[in-house]
């Protein structure tokens, strides 16, 4: 592979200056489109924006609704210079907000709106045939070969292959996982929004959770949930005439090992590593310039991994960094600070997004915001495990 | 063999002679006839080396455990009284990582990088799924 430039000219050019988040947990009754639009008007009126001054739409939803942009676009009554819907998983939502920037930097839009909306805990747990269902219905589904034939269901196994091999390489814990979850819990007893905000928990509830793909517990698995995030892309210099102070975005990158999961060591050295060195590159920044994180939390051992594939400790040391107390508020490096996946709601990466903005707007109360934050990295991880995408945000000055 | 509730393989063109291997009781994969590494999944062309002549080889059937899960929760009603079961990753000796299951072993005597062999399970009169169990 060639190496490559990330193009230093587009630091702090363009910016976020509008977030919103819909009704998060358990929302029966709406569905994924509405709760994107809710999310939607939250961010244009954030941002001192209307649904005419966009023209360009990057959204994603459930993988069963086909072009899902368009479903929002004819919702928001408008047509866009530059829409669709990208297919990366988890990395798609981060890959929306470089995709938008590219389109404006291309000069083929202006005012993007990148948004995510699922609504997961609908699907299955609305009323009692649904939840009954739930259970065996979506793995009854999977068909194929090399997989469902053996017992393969679901992305727990697939993550938990990776956090196996990193337990075996390098002596990590389930002890040490747990300390992922209960960090991002705390953050989540602070966040009134947060779908286990009122649900406190101790090493001991995680050790004696009960096993699902071992080795994970139900405690190292994100939430199901009906939720949804956007947020509005425009260069910074249109940011100056808007409403809020701008999140500038100083870097960003993505990196697919779609070479496949299985292959080389790319279960434990991930394309975190790459999509990171990049964006760094881009943003003129290191780990050590960074604030705070918001790292994707699919599962626990996934935020252990990209912790050392970032750079913020050496590979094989994220057991003991996660350990440490860094991720807490007054660690070094506040990681998923409105609980994350694990303990806010699960809007597939979209809601890092978002948090990362806000803690860079400096809008919580002192017991959520980390004090002074000027950077902020944002991760973004999925499409069968294989995906990255990276954001490296700044305050304006 | 009727009432097998588990999901059967769904093979495609490129991998119907994988099954075809696997119902006579051998693991084969195609193998380069340029730089002859052997690759998994299927392709026209080597993933290596590009080239396009290749030839299905029988393999030895010796791997070891790269990785492996042990499932508490049943996702699927064909597991149903099997919890817990274990689902690896198996490095074949000749390089290639497949999905598999481990038969032989408890859930709690695996290990990584453990040697194992494969053997065949005639689960319905036309389909073998080749599984592994301790070398």
């Amino acid at each position: 592979m060639t190496a490559l430039a990330p193009n230093r000219s587009l630091r702090d050019k363009y910016a976020i200056v509008g977030t919103g988040v819909s009704r998060l947990g358990k929302v029966p009754g709406v569905g994924a489109p509405s709760l994107i639009e809710e999310a939607i008007y939250h961010a244009l009126d954030d941002a001192g924006l209307k649904t005419s001054d966009v023209d360009g739409l990057l959204v994603r939803g459930p993988d069963d609704i086909y072009t899902f942009h368009q479903v929002i676009g004819q919702r928001l009554g408008i047509d866009a210079a530059f829409s669709t819907t990208l297919a990366n998983g988890g990395a798609s939502q981060i890959l929306s907000v470089i995709l938008g920037v590219m389109a404006i930097d291309a000069g083929l839009a202006s005012v993007v709106v990148c948004g995510y909306g699922r609504d997961a805990w609908s699907r299955t747990h609305a009323n009692k045939e649904v939840q009954m269902r739930g259970a065996t219905r979506a793995a009854e589904m999977e068909s194929g070969e090399f997989g469902p034939e053996f017992g393969l269901f679901g992305a727990a196994a697939m993550h938990a292959f990776g956090a196996r091999r990193h337990m075996f390489e390098f002596g990590t814990t389930r002890e040490q996982f747990g300390a992922i979850t209960l960090a991002f819990r705390e953050y989540a007893n602070r966040n009134p929004a947060a779908q286990m905000g009122h649900k406190r928990l101790t090493m001991e509830d995680y050790l004696a959770a009960r096993m699902i793909v071992e080795p994970f517990c139900l405690l190292d698995c994100s939430l199901r949930s009906d939720a949804a995030g956007a947020v509005i892309v425009t260069s910074t210099e249109r940011a100056r005439d808007l409403r809020r102070k701008p999140v500038l975005i100083k870097g960003f990158a993505t990196h697919n090992n779609i070479s496949g999961w299985f292959e080389g060591d790319n279960m434990i050295r991930t394309a975190a590593g790459p999509s990171s060195g990049r964006a760094y590159a881009m943003a003129g920044l290191g780990p050590q310039d960074i604030d705070c994180a918001q790292i994707y939390d699919c599962f626990t051992s996934m935020v252990l991994t990209q912790l050392e594939d970032y750079g913020f400790c050496e590979k094989g040391a994220g057991g003991a960094f996660v350990s440490s107390g860094a991720l807490k508020l007054d660690g070094e490096l506040p990681t998923n600070t409105s609980g994350g996946q694990l303990s806010e709601a699960h809007a597939e990466g979209m809601l890092q997004v978002v948090e990362g903005a806000r803690q860079l707007q400096g809008i919580y109360h002192p017991e959520r915001q980390v004090p002074g934050a000027e950077t902020c990295i944002v991760s973004g991880h999925g499409g069968n495990t294989v995906c990255h995408s990276t954001l490296i945000l700044g305050s304006a000055t | 063999m009727s009432g097998y509730l588990k999901p059967l393989p769904v093979p495609s063109p490129e991998t119907e002679p994988f099954w075809r291997a696997a119902h006579a009781h051998h693991l084969s994969l195609p193998k380069c006839g340029d730089c002859a590494m052997v690759r998994f999944p299927p392709s026209g062309h080597c993933p290596a080396c590009g080239g396009t002549a290749h030839e299905w080889v029988d393999l030895s059937g010796a791997g070891k455990v790269f990785s492996f899960v042990v499932y508490h929760r049943l996702y699927h009603k064909g597991w149903e009284g099997e919890l817990p079961y274990v689902v690896a990753v198996i490095e074949l000796a000749e390089g290639p990582r497949i999905l598999s299951t481990l038969t032989g072993i408890a859930p709690g005597d695996v290990v990584c990088d453990m040697a194992v062999q494969v053997l065949f399970d005639d689960v319905t009169q036309d389909v073998s799924l080749p599984k592994f169990a301790p070398a």
